[in-house]
């Protein structure tokens, strides 16, 4: 009975026209299973696919809001000016995670801080988080794992979307995909979306906007072929942002002669990327792939006095081979090229070349072993080895071991430009490649309980640094420095979490990760700041039998942790634990769905958003201290209509 | 004596009013169902008719079973429904009642 329930879960298709109950007879026995939001990868690496199915379980509006129901990764505000997020995965920066979207790299540099938005929720089709040093294929870059964004598919049904979304925060999104089969080779796809949000909210009177007024304009065009022995992907986008931030003369007491401290950031960017796959020999999976993409990036910020602009552009290129030796063996071969060119002295151009072997004894046993080789203009020659071993001996259990080393080249200006909000003065020292190994071991459990399968997970990883490039607020109080790690640096990360349908219709997850991660600083080991010590989550989901009604719920408890050392007395030394509280109700109808919820139900925000809000010219002004929600609660409401599509 | 009786008489009428007249009908299709979109394609869209309290589909067999509330729907009704998202349907007639059951 165990077995069979399996096969139902790893045999289900992503569809959110039809996201019923799945029930199928197999012999003389009914199974019926909610088809499950997020599953776990089945490969060696270790990690989860967030499907659409989770995806809809809240508004998820863009990328940086589809990770509320998922405990692995977080999502915090960087700064209370300019909105721009991050994501943290394995209690460390999102800096350390490598973001790819269609399998290719992409969103460096510069697009970085802002990166999470750039994706609307509605475009995308599935994420892919890969926690740990990853395969090396896609590059060096990844050190505690790996986001893959899939978009939604020119080649699914065809048909338009329509998505509305409004909230209580004034904020409106508008979204569309369209797609077309040419004929039954070839088709295209038209993804848009555009993004008002110009609240002025200033809800806890600093006199200062809560969040960037934001406008964004976002086009891509997509299209795939598929021949009998030639597949072509390729793509076309571009986006359009205006960000202002500051005081606000909403709220504003304008007794000061100073002027208003204004934020503005405006950026276009524009991207093309192209895959083309040969199949030599389908029955051994032997195919050669032409990969390549562009991108230009072209911000312009204001940060109160201060001005800082890039016309980014990047350029990356891989060709790979890999077929199956045998049922057995499995390699892959590949060259790339990677280009980056922030200013005439901030560029980098780096080819390598990478191998890598699996031995897949019937998934029981899966060993993979990677090495890439490449030669950076600035850095030199560095090799990257990384090892994946999973053991899966039945159905019930299954364990994975990975270790691998990951190198990254800093663009600090480029990656941190919203560090200049700060009174303080932002010095950056000439920064070395940063190098860190990754070790990770988990295992899982899928466990028959009442007819029914409980699935429990637990992981562990450790990352330290050998080089890295510090963000420093401790060592001196008028200065934010980003220099080289000159000590210790890691992160020690355990995770366990649950899974069980409790009722027909009914699943709860509960989810506990304790973060232990140290910097040195000035010569000290401490904990490194604004980082929560632990996390937990607890999310529950009901659909009525045939899908019609889906209510979902999640609870959300973050830790306290370290405030940077404190100046004059202006914050305390430690930031306290909070708890967030989301839910949404969906109702389907045959052509649309739609949807209310809520975020940060129990309106819990950090009361002291900007440090010093009341003198923003002061050298204690400090936006970028953000460690909670910077807005009480916000209520929503949406609809998807499904044109075209049965 | 009387409040007694009319009560029993009020609860009978209820647990007649509320007594479904719950029914199954097997169909196959056409196009058949080849893989998990044909199956999508099909929950998804009968779902939303009328009466409709369950829906299976079996790929090895190419059966689909549909439970109905009878005082709702009838078996033409839910075959004409197919036409709808480009499907036809024809009920199986030799069809044996056998007891639910789930997991």
């Amino acid at each position: 009975m165990m077995m069979l329930s399996l096969t139902v879960y790893g045999q289900e298709a992503d569809s959110l026209q039809a996201d019923t109950m799945k029930t199928e007879n197999l012999g003389n026995v009914t199974i019926t299973s909610r088809r499950a939001g997020t599953r776990k990868l089945g490969g060696v690496e270790n990690g989860v696919q967030i499907t659409r199915a989770e995806l809809c379980k809240a508004a998820c509006c863009n990328l940086g809001e589809s990770f509320v129901t998922n405990p692995s990764v977080d999502v915090n505000y960087n700064d209370a000016a300019t909105g721009a997020k991050q994501i943290k995965l394995l209690g460390l920066s999102g800096t350390y995670v490598q973001m790819l979207t269609e399998n290719l790299p992409n969103f460096r540099g510069a697009a970085a801080p802002y990166a999470l938005d750039y994706v609307p929720g509605p475009w995308m089709n599935s994420i892919q988080v890969s926690k740990g040093s990853s395969s090396v294929k896609n590059g060096y870059e990844s050190i505690t794992g790996q986001i893959d964004v899939e978009y939604l598919k020119p080649d699914a049904d065809q048909g338009v979307t329509v998505n509305l979304y409004g909230n209580t925060k004034s904020r409106m999104d508008a979204n569309a995909d369209a797609n077309i089969h040419l004929n039954d080779k070839l088709s295209s796809e038209v993804l848009l979306h555009y993004q008002d949000d110009y609240g002025h909210h200033d809800d806890n009177n600093d006199g200062f906007l809560d969040q960037p007024n934001l406008r964004q304009w976002n086009l891509q065009n997509r299209w795939k072929y598929m021949g009998g022995s030639y597949i072509f992907h390729g793509g076309l986008s571009m986006m359009k942002e205006e960000r202002e931030g500051g005081q606000t003369t909403h709220t504003m007491q304008m007794t000061s002669s100073k002027p208003l401290y204004k934020i503005g950031i405006n950026t276009d960017r524009y991207e093309g990327y192209m895959k083309h796959a040969f199949i030599l020999d389908s029955e051994r999976g032997t195919n050669i792939a032409l990969m390549g993409s562009a991108s230009m990036h072209l911000l312009d910020a204001n940060y109160g006095n201060e001005h800082y602009s890039v016309n980014q552009k990047n350029a990356y290129a891989q060709l790979m081979f890999e077929t199956n030796l045998t049922d057995q063996h499995n390699l892959s071969v590949g060259l790339s090229l990677n280009h980056d060119y922030l200013t005439s002295s901030d560029k980098e151009t780096t080819p390598g070349a990478y191998a890598q072997y699996t031995y897949n004894l019937n998934n029981k046993i899966v060993a993979m072993a990677g090495l890439r080789i490449d030669h950076s203009s600035i850095y030199g020659t560095f090799v990257t080895p990384r090892f994946h071993l999973k053991l899966a001996p039945n159905d019930i259990v299954s364990l994975r071991l990975s270790a691998g080393k990951g190198y990254r080249t800093v663009h600090a200006m480029a990656e941190n430009n919203y560090l200049l909000a700060s009174g303080r003065q932002l010095v950056i020292d000439d920064l070395q490649q940063e190098q860190a190994w990754n070790y990770g071991a988990s295992g899982s459990l899928y466990i028959p309980l009442f007819g029914k399968t409980l699935k429990l997970n637990a992981e562990y990883y450790y990352t330290h640094f050998s080089e890295q490039a510090v963000i420093d607020y401790d060592s001196n109080p008028t200065q934010i420095r980003i220099t080289n790690l000159d000590g210790r640096s890691y992160s020690n990360t355990l995770q366990v979490d649950a899974t069980y349908p409790v009722v027909k219709g009914l699943e709860l997850t509960a989810a506990w990760r304790w973060n232990d991660v140290k910097c040195t600083y000035g010569g000290k080991l401490m904990e490194k700041p604004l980082t929560s010590r632990y996390k937990g989550l607890v999310t529950a989901s009901y659909k009525t039998p045939l899908g019609i009604w889906q209510f979902d719920a999640t609870l959300q408890l973050n830790g306290g942790g370290r405030m940077p050392t404190p100046v004059d007395g202006l914050w305390s030394e430690r930031f306290g634990a909070y708890e967030q509280v989301s839910a949404q109700i969906t109702r389907w109808f045959r052509h649309f769905s739609i949807y209310v919820g809520g975020e940060n139900l129990t309106g819990f925000h950090q009361k002291q958003a900007i440090i010093n809000a009341a003198d923003p010219w002061s050298s204690s002004f400090d936006p970028t201290m953000i460690w909670g929600p910077v807005h009480g609660a916000m209520f929503y409401a949406g609809i998807r209509i499904n044109i075209g599509r049965l | 004596m009387k409040k007694v009786l009319l009560l029993s008489a009020m609860m009978l009428t209820a647990v007649v009013g509320l007594a479904k007249d719950i029914k199954t009908v097997v169909v196959t299709t056409e196009p058949q169902m080849h893989c998990d979109n044909c199956v999508n394609k099909i929950q998804g869209n009968l779902r939303f008719e009328k009466g409709v309290k369950q829906i299976q589909c079996d790929i090895p067999t190419q059966r689909v079973t549909i439970t109905y509330d009878a005082d709702k729907t009838k078996p033409e009704t839910l075959i004409k429904s197919f036409e709808k998202f480009g499907y036809k349907a024809k009920q199986v007639k030799e069809v044996k009642k056998e007891p639910e059951k789930e997991k």
